[in-house]
């Protein structure tokens, strides 16, 4: 059996709907307003999967919610308390994941999978099919050539598409992705090797048409070398606004809190909510003193993605989406940040 | 999980945020990547805009003071104890006794109406809100 | 408002907000922009990025003013001297516009002989800021091509507010920064709808449109259309409600969505004012301190359960759309406003939103094109917009002012209402913080906000809480003529030595306590940015 198929270009929202059935649809859609967004579709007919501009946000917050219920307690009137976790796994098949944010996903996999397994996540992420899409023309701020995780990502999906224009070039990754093809097998045919050379062909341009030329391995080593300058560190100080932004759009920012909220007098909620290291609440002392400074906590932002988790996993934690870019109410990002250490 | 784009409530700037719903709960907000103000970012207020929608100190009943109490009431008794005081105090002291503070957090629409409501039934010009502060 | 009403006809930003990134020289003043317009901040620090020049004025060390060429640090309330020794400087320099000022302003040579009368030395001296600085920064502005000015309530929050606004209006006429695309003149307004709210006449003297009360015309247009008898004789300001309920006769009163108790000045007399009327309804979403001293409380719904428009401050309607249904029993504000009225003998019918607005484009000239099926486009528009087939109007004043000419309007220095003397030395100013919004009933729901900000701080130089022996996040009693609170200090070289700064979002140290009364005699804003002060240790 070979390890490619073809699926007419035709035939896709009719697969979609076929691998969709009893569960929730999640794909780029642009809506009225322009916005490209991961969004759940109920119907085919009327919406349009949109494979060609980059969503605006990724899918961590399908899998890590921005608020989410995981414990429900009530309080009975003897004074016992009573409590039962919140496990939501809803069905879902992803379609049209790009690489950087598949590689989002495989990094929450490893977070939440030490020291212990996260319920809350895995229970998610066991419903979930991943169909991801390679990505023909980099965007406008994507690097991910330089932090090894796309254009085109080799692992990870169930089922990974690639636009040959006229056709779709459809390729197995995990296991269910085989069986995905083996009981839908009617909609394929065998790849050809010009398929494969096709495919190999816009990988190749893909590769070189990158707007952004981000030196992340040269970046890599001098911080692990600690040869940054440390006006490179104030500068970043002096430039944040506190938002939170950068941390809220990155495919693998995954800080979180957790609250305890009553709902009425007798019954409350345990809630999970996405926080960010940047914080100064975050580090924050009961009695008020930070052991971390402000300097400090964007200095480890930094790090943990390009120096500490180079160092635990051998791979930078950025996937060089480009979310972060140009969104700084400072005017600073990932890139002009790897720019600066470079010329530091 | 929906999406409903909206106008941010926290400042004079007026982004566009998206409010995230699942099963009638606002669970997140996320900014418009094309919306000329917020250009794919918000503040810390407007990340935290679903925060306070839920929040279990929300006013969910009507409430009227008895025995200089608040207590809970129905919506006609409110409205008729509301409407029966206007109706007195403007006919006991003319239109001129009546205040009405209109706000700045609420929509144009409700402006429009609040202020009419003043001018056209109580028959005042006294409205005003705190554009000052 | 007033402030530019009387100067161009139209008291709102002149520019978009987008266009601020597009000036070479941007001007801040009395705008803590990071904190309380982040959005703008964040087009000002693109545009310095873009080799823009900044000049900040402000008292306080802010963010902002650490991307400035020039921060000018002035005592406070020294606006008009400041302005006034950058306009002569300018005038020396031969940095006028000559020609705008001679085919868009009139009353321009009584600005001129003004100027010409000061003694530079001795105004710069009054400000507290070195002439050289204040040199520097005339020179910039004065060669600026796209110059902008923005300001916020650090300006209008004196008691010569109105005078400060119109001597930035005469800076900018001077050198001609009105008018043209990325120019202009930019008051930030504070509150999400504020812009709406005045649009819409919540305005004790104007219908919606800035359309005068007072005027037969305009009375006439919405008496018929209203079928109803309209007073002529314009209304109390909300102060002159608060404060003043006695004196202006006032028995009963109906607050919609705000909390007066902690955002008016001197809290105290609001107090009183509410527990002496003989009724108070409040529609809120929380039970605010103003809801707890009401008759009837309505519970209202949400920004995320209703729909409708707000105005944002470069004059955009947009859409606020419903997400969810009201919680609980709680209505839309339309609702129990039209509810209240069928109950008081006056029919409202509207199906949605939609329809009031088109009423309101009906009346309002301004918004004369502003139909909700159109406001998708292009996000919403920008007034003015007389027409439905008008694309709106990113920039005012293109070709000529609204009120035709532009008129220069000198001012001069005064002192604020309660200057610092031996018994309270300190200048204490009032203002906002980045995690909360106003009275804080919607952000200090939020856990992660108030994690951030749990409490107010009062910001103290550390020369004078050395003098003092105050600890940094010590608690201390902060005292006016008007009251005491007890505050937590935050010891920072933001404030200069003398001045005491907090914010009014806590009513566990509810800083409105303290405040004056007085108010600027024309546009009627508070003078939250000067009182004086003392602060104590407290004795355990």
């Amino acid at each position: 059996m070979s390890a490619a198929y073809i699926l007419a270009k035709d035939h896709l929202k009719s697969f979609v709907r076929k691998i969709s059935k009893g569960s929730r649809l999640i794909a780029p859609v642009t809506n009225e307003y322009g916005d490209t967004l991961y969004s759940e579709i109920n119907c085919l007919d009327s919406t349009q999967i949109d494979t060609q501009h980059q969503p605006q946000s990724s899918i961590k917050h399908f899998f890590l919610p921005q608020q989410e219920s995981i414990l429900s307690y009530s309080v009975s009137q003897a004074g016992e308390y009573h409590f039962s976790n919140i496990l939501i796994g809803v069905p879902t098949v992803f379609f049209g994941v790009r690489s950087c944010d598949l590689a989002g996903l495989l990094y929450m996999d490893v977070i939440f999978s030490n020291p212990a397994k996260d319920p809350y996540y895995f229970k998610k992420r066991e419903n979930s099919i991943i169909i991801s899409l390679g990505c023909n023309e980099p965007f406008e701020n994507c690097f991910c050539n330089a932090t090894k995780s796309g254009p085109f990502l080799d692992f990870g999906f169930d089922l990974r598409f690639t636009d040959l224009g006229d056709r779709f070039l459809v390729e197995p990754g995990r296991k269910r992705g085989m069986e995905i093809l083996e009981e839908f097998a009617y909609f394929f045919n065998d790849a050809s090797e010009q398929d494969l050379k096709d495919q190999y062909q816009l990988q190749l341009e893909s590769r070189s048409s990158f707007q952004q030329n981000v030196h992340v391995d040269l970046a890599i080593k001098k911080l692990a070398n600690e040869e940054v300058g440390k006006d490179v560190w104030q500068d970043l100080a002096d430039r944040c606004q506190d938002c939170g932004g950068c941390a809220y759009v990155c495919p693998t920012c995954t800080c979180f809190t957790i609250t305890d909220q009553p709902v009425s007098e007798s019954e409350g909620e345990r809630v999970r909510s996405w926080d960010a290291c940047t914080f100064a609440g975050f580090t924050r002392m009961v009695g008020g003193h930070n052991p971390v400074s402000s300097e400090h906590s964007l200095r480890r932002r930094f790090l943990h993605k390009l120096k500490y988790d180079v160092s635990l996993h051998n791979r930078t934690s950025c996937t060089g989406c480009g979310r972060c870019v140009g969104i700084c109410f400072g005017g600073v990002d990932i890139i002009k940040f790897i720019s600066a250490v470079c010329e530091s | 999980m929906q999406y409903t784009l909206t106008t941010c409530a926290h400042c004079g700037c007026g982004c566009g945020v998206y409010l995230h719903t699942e099963n009638g709960r606002v669970v997140g907000s996320a900014p418009s990547k094309n919306h000329p103000v917020s250009r794919g970012n918000l503040c810390v207020k407007g990340w935290h805009l679903h925060d306070f929608i839920h929040s279990p100190h929300r006013l969910t009943t009507p409430l009227i003071r008895k025995n200089g109490v608040l207590v809970p009431a129905d919506w006609e008794e409110a409205l008729d104890f509301t409407a029966t005081s206007l109706t007195r105090i403007k006919k006991d002291h003319g239109p001129d006794a009546i205040g009405v503070v209109s706000s700045a957090k609420c929509t144009n629409e409700e402006n429009f109406l609040l202020q009419k409501f003043t001018r056209a039934v109580l028959q005042t010009n006294n409205i005003d809100h705190c554009a000052r502060l | 408002m007033a402030g530019l009403a009387t100067t161009f006809g139209s008291g709102a930003m002149t520019n978009s907000i987008s266009e601020i990134e597009q000036a070479d020289v941007i001007i801040v003043s009395g705008s803590n922009t990071t904190e309380a317009h982040p959005q703008i901040a964040r087009r000002i620090i693109d545009a310095v990025d873009g080799s823009a020049g900044l000049i900040v004025i402000d008292p306080r060390k802010t963010d902002i003013s650490k991307f400035a060429s020039v921060h000018l640090q002035i005592r406070p309330g020294t606006d008009i001297p400041l302005l006034n020794c950058i306009m002569r400087i300018i005038l020396d320099e031969n940095l006028v516009d000559d020609v705008f000022i001679e085919m868009r302003t009139e009353n321009y040579v009584v600005l001129r002989d003004m100027l010409y009368r000061l003694d530079l030395d001795e105004t710069a001296a009054e400000t507290g800021v070195s002439l050289e600085k204040i040199r520097r920064a005339a020179k910039l502005f004065g060669r600026a091509h796209k110059g902008v000015f923005c300001y916020c309530l650090g300006i209008t929050q004196h008691i010569c507010g109105t005078d400060n606004v119109r001597s930035i209006a005469n800076l900018a006429m001077l050198t001609g920064n009105v008018e043209k695309q990325d120019t202009g003149v930019d008051p930030l307004r504070g509150q999400n709808n504020v812009q709406g709210a005045c649009d819409m006449g919540a305005l004790p003297n104007v219908f919606p449109g800035y359309q005068g009360v007072a005027d037969p015309t305009a009375r006439e247009k919405f008496s018929r259309a209203w079928k109803s008898e309209l007073s002529d004789k314009p209304g109390l300001t909300l102060l002159d409600m608060t404060h003043k309920s006695r004196e202006n006769g006032l028995h009963a009163m109906f607050i919609m969505g705000e909390n007066p108790m902690l955002s008016d000045p001197v809290q105290d007399k609001v107090k009183e004012t509410f527990d002496s009327l003989e009724f108070l309804a409040v529609a809120d979403i929380f039970l605010t301190e103003t809801a707890r001293c009401a008759h009837v409380v309505f519970p209202a719904a949400s920004f995320a359960e209703k729909s409708g428009t707000f105005t944002n401050s470069e004059r955009r309607v947009q859409h606020v759309r419903q997400a969810i249904e009201p919680i609980g029993d709680s209505r839309t504000d339309s609702e129990i406003i039209t509810d209240l009225s069928a109950g008081m003998g006056y029919a409202m019918a509207y199906d949605n939103p939609a329809e009031i607005m088109e009423e309101i484009a009906m009346l309002t000239p301004l918004y004369g094109g502003m139909h909700h099926d159109r406001l998708n486009e292009n996000w919403g528009l920008q007034w003015p917009c007389p027409d439905r087939n008008h694309p709106g109007t990113p920039y005012l004043h293109k070709h000529s002012f609204t009120r035709g000419k532009g008129l220069f309007q000198p001012a001069s220095h005064q002192e604020p209402g309660e200057p610092p003397d031996e018994q309270y030395p300190f200048k204490l100013m009032t203002g906002r913080v980045y995690h909360h919004y106003h009275t804080g009933a919607m952000t200090r729901a939020s856990h992660l906000l108030s994690r951030e900000c749990p409490r107010a701080l009062l910001e103290i130089n550390p020369e004078d809480a050395d003098r003092l022996g105050v600890r940094d996040g010590e608690y201390v009693t902060l005292s006016t003529r008007r009251g005491n609170i007890t505050i937590c200090t935050k010891i920072t070289d933001r404030v200069q030595p003398g001045m005491l700064y907090t914010s009014f979002h806590f009513h566990e140290a509810p800083v409105n306590k303290l405040t004056i009364g007085s108010v600027d005699p024309t546009a009627k804003c508070p003078e939250y940015k000067i009182c004086a002060a003392r602060l104590e240790r407290i004795q355990s």
